[in-house]
């Protein structure tokens, strides 16, 4: 290591280790430390802020952005993190880089990891809470879905008075009695059926009675209009709904909320919920629905998790995969691709990955057997893994090419036959692959996530 | 002639945290090359398991809250499963699946909870610690070496009649202590292995589908499904 290097490597960690001890309690603090910088810099920081906390397993990027899109329609000044800073550093940070306002009173709206809810509401009351959903996710690092929702709830009861604005989808966000006002965001434009949830789906035993839960209407996992046919629990009243749902592509949805109809540019209904709840937030500030759906239309930047890159011609999309469920309607998804597409898939164990590639199992990729995709192609680290999965999903030896070197996988992906080409990539691999497509000029350097 | 094997998949509502699934798509997968036809059924809360009923079953992991619920129900199941169990039925039981067979293991919160005593180990829990990673074993009998993952809290001791699916090559095992992995007891395999043991040991798969198949058409010649080829998938 370089001496240069060497000197920034020290700094950042004892700036890591400074800002973890202080946000600890800091009672061991050197003296000379404390005196530079306030023990409870949160605190007071965020003391200007009304701030709205976005948590949940899977859709706090993408609501978060899109909620800071829709509350610029009326709020001028809003702070944000950037995405992968969703822990207490980061959100320190955040803070710490913030100008100084325009106005009297910003708003701060914080993607916040499941696990570190508490550690904002510590020092900060917000106004709000967004809560998207709890899957199952990477269970190797986060634990089983009621421990997470425990997570959030230790953080949220040092914060009464804010509302909750909750997905009443999802059964486990009725389960708990809480002081806090809550309003409810769903799916509202089936009529009155009686379906269980797929075997395969966490999270379906009534929390009342402990039966199995059934659906007046299901969208996807566990989530929709449900009851309990034992004790009559039953999904709450929305405050927000959505009344129809229209055209869905692998990049645009159009629905209405509320009878007002929206267009997204961006498939997958995991994406339409995303846009229920930055609907939701938008109303409950105050924001008008035409400014929501100007708000939708005008940010195509904040969906860069779906970005269509141009390799030699060929139309190759990008997409982040990282539990079962994200899995599941990210398939979903490119099925309703009515052109034809091959299909790769890149699997990495890497603790940012999840090390435990079990989950893979969960992702039905049985789905896609009668669409006929002509190249399949599987790599990364876990290549093995993967590739018996989509083996044993039915893809034909003739069609599968098994490639674990990412670089060939590009000269792989420049020979399909088709078009389009769906990369699904855990994250590390998604790093490498965004890399290589980098260094070959095809892509500009960093995420765009 | 083809062959046709029912398979009841024991609280696979509720028991399928960690991949589980997969199992029964690896089932599949084999007895398909085996011309064998599988017809899975849920077996859950409320509803009866008839031993005769069935040729093959899984019973796989799941979450906390859902085992605790597991562990009440499946009192209502437990004569006709030991009957199932006693009469050579093949059985695979993963994590939760696993202790429930035994006669009780200890729940998150500390509390002792039953199991159906069908197999004789028993499972103690560990103090805010968790075994996870890796892990490969070797069956002493067959020689065959299976891969996995492993993330439990629950130690498992095994008792009279019980011998491990392998000793531990590295890893953990069932406590840590003792070198074991898992359980055989007749013809049911047991193993804390995550999710989808049978997609990286597929001759576990073969062992259950040709005893399901033997025990079934007890006249019908199986050398060659016993032949099968299983390839690394590891």
């Amino acid at each position: 290591m370089s001496f240069r290097s060497g000197v920034a490597t020290f700094a950042g960690k004892s700036s890591y280790w400074f800002l973890h001890t202080f946000l600890h309690g800091g009672s061991s603090l050197p003296g000379k430390i404390t005196l530079k910088l306030d023990p409870n810099i949160l605190r007071t920081l965020g003391a200007k802020y009304d701030v709205i906390v976005i948590t949940g397993t899977n859709g706090k990027t993408l609501t978060t952005a899109l909620t800071v899109s829709v509350l610029h329609e009326k709020y001028p000044d809003i702070l944000t993190n950037p995405t992968g800073s969703n822990m207490e550093q980061g959100i320190v940070t955040t803070f710490l880089n913030a100008k100084n306002p325009k106005t009297g009173r910003p708003l701060a709206v914080l993607e916040v990891d499941e696990a570190n809810v508490i550690k904002v509401t510590q020092y900060i009351e917000p106004k709000a809470f967004v809560f998207t959903n709890i899957f199952r996710d990477q269970m190797d690092r986060y634990g089983e879905i009621y421990t997470t929702y425990q997570k959030i709830l230790d953080g949220v009861a040092l914060a009464p008075n804010a509302t909750i604005i909750a997905n009443g989808d999802s059964p486990i966000f009725h389960s708990k009695e809480l002081p806090n006002p809550i309003q409810y965001y769903g799916f509202d434009d089936q009529p009155d059926g009686d379906f269980k949830a797929k075997p395969n789906t966490d999270g379906v035993l009534c929390p009342n009675c402990e039966h199995i839960l059934h659906y007046h209407s299901l969208t996807y996992s566990n989530q929709g209009k449900y009851f309990c046919p034992n004790c009559g629990f039953s999904r709450p009243e929305l405050t927000y709904r959505l009344t129809k749902l229209g055209e869905q592509t692998p990049t645009s949805s159009k629905f209405e909320i509320d009878g007002h109809p929206f267009k997204i540019q961006v498939g997958g209904t995991y994406n339409i919920y995303n846009a229920l709840a930055a609907y939701a937030v938008g109303r409950f500030m105050g924001v008008t629905p035409e400014q929501v759906s100007d708000a939708f239309n005008a940010n195509q930047q904040v969906f860069g998790r779906q970005e269509v890159i141009n390799v030699d011609g060929k139309r190759v999309t990008i997409i982040l995969v990282k539990n079962p469920v994200g899995l599941d309607q990210v398939l979903h998804m490119i099925g309703t691709d009515t052109h034809p597409f091959s299909l790769v898939g890149l699997l990495n164990a890497n603790y940012a990955d999840g090390i435990d590639t079990s989950w893979i199992w969960d992702g039905d990729f049985e789905q896609l057997a009668d669409r006929d995709i002509p190249t399949v192609i599987t790599g990364g680290e876990r290549y093995k893994d993967i590739t018996f999965r989509l083996k044993v999903a039915g893809i034909p030896d003739d069609r599968h090419i098994v490639e674990p070197n990412l670089e060939k996988v590009v000269e792989e992906i420049k020979k399909v036959s088709t078009d389009r080409v769906y990369v699904l990539a855990t994250y590390t691999a998604m790093l490498q692959m965004r890399k290589i497509l980098a260094d070959k000029g095809y892509v500009k350097e960093g995420l765009g996530l | 002639m083809s062959y046709e094997l029912n398979v009841a998949h024991l609280y696979g509502d509720l028991m399928n945290t960690y991949g589980d699934v997969g199992n029964i798509l690896a089932l599949n997968y084999y007895a398909k090359q085996m011309d064998v036809t599988l017809n899975v059924k849920v077996v859950s809360l409320e509803e009866d398991f008839h031993a005769a009923d069935y040729d093959l079953a899984f019973f796989g992991g799941g979450q906390d809250f859902e085992q605790t619920i597991v562990s009440q129900d499946i009192q209502t199941k437990k004569a006709e499963l030991i009957k199932f169990i006693e009469s050579d039925g093949p059985l695979l039981a993963i994590c939760g699946g696993f202790q429930l067979l035994g006669h009780y293991y200890i729940g998150a919160d500390g509390e002792k909870l039953p199991g159906i005593g069908a197999l004789d180990h028993y499972t103690l829990a560990q103090d805010h610690n968790r075994f996870i990673g890796d892990i490969v074993i070797k069956n002493q009998e067959t020689g065959e070496t299976y891969h996995g993952f492993e993330n439990h809290q629950g130690l498992t001791y095994l008792g009279k009649g019980e011998r491990p699916l392998g000793n531990v090559v590295s890893g953990k095992g069932n406590n840590g202590e003792d070198g074991t992995e898992g359980a055989i007891y007749k013809n049911v395999y047991c193993s804390y292995f995550h999710g989808p043991i049978l997609t990286r040991n597929g001759d576990i798969a073969k062992h259950l589908l040709v005893a399901a198949l033997k025990r079934k058409y007890p006249d019908a010649d199986f050398s060659q499904q016993e032949a099968l080829p299983i390839p690394a998938t590891f």
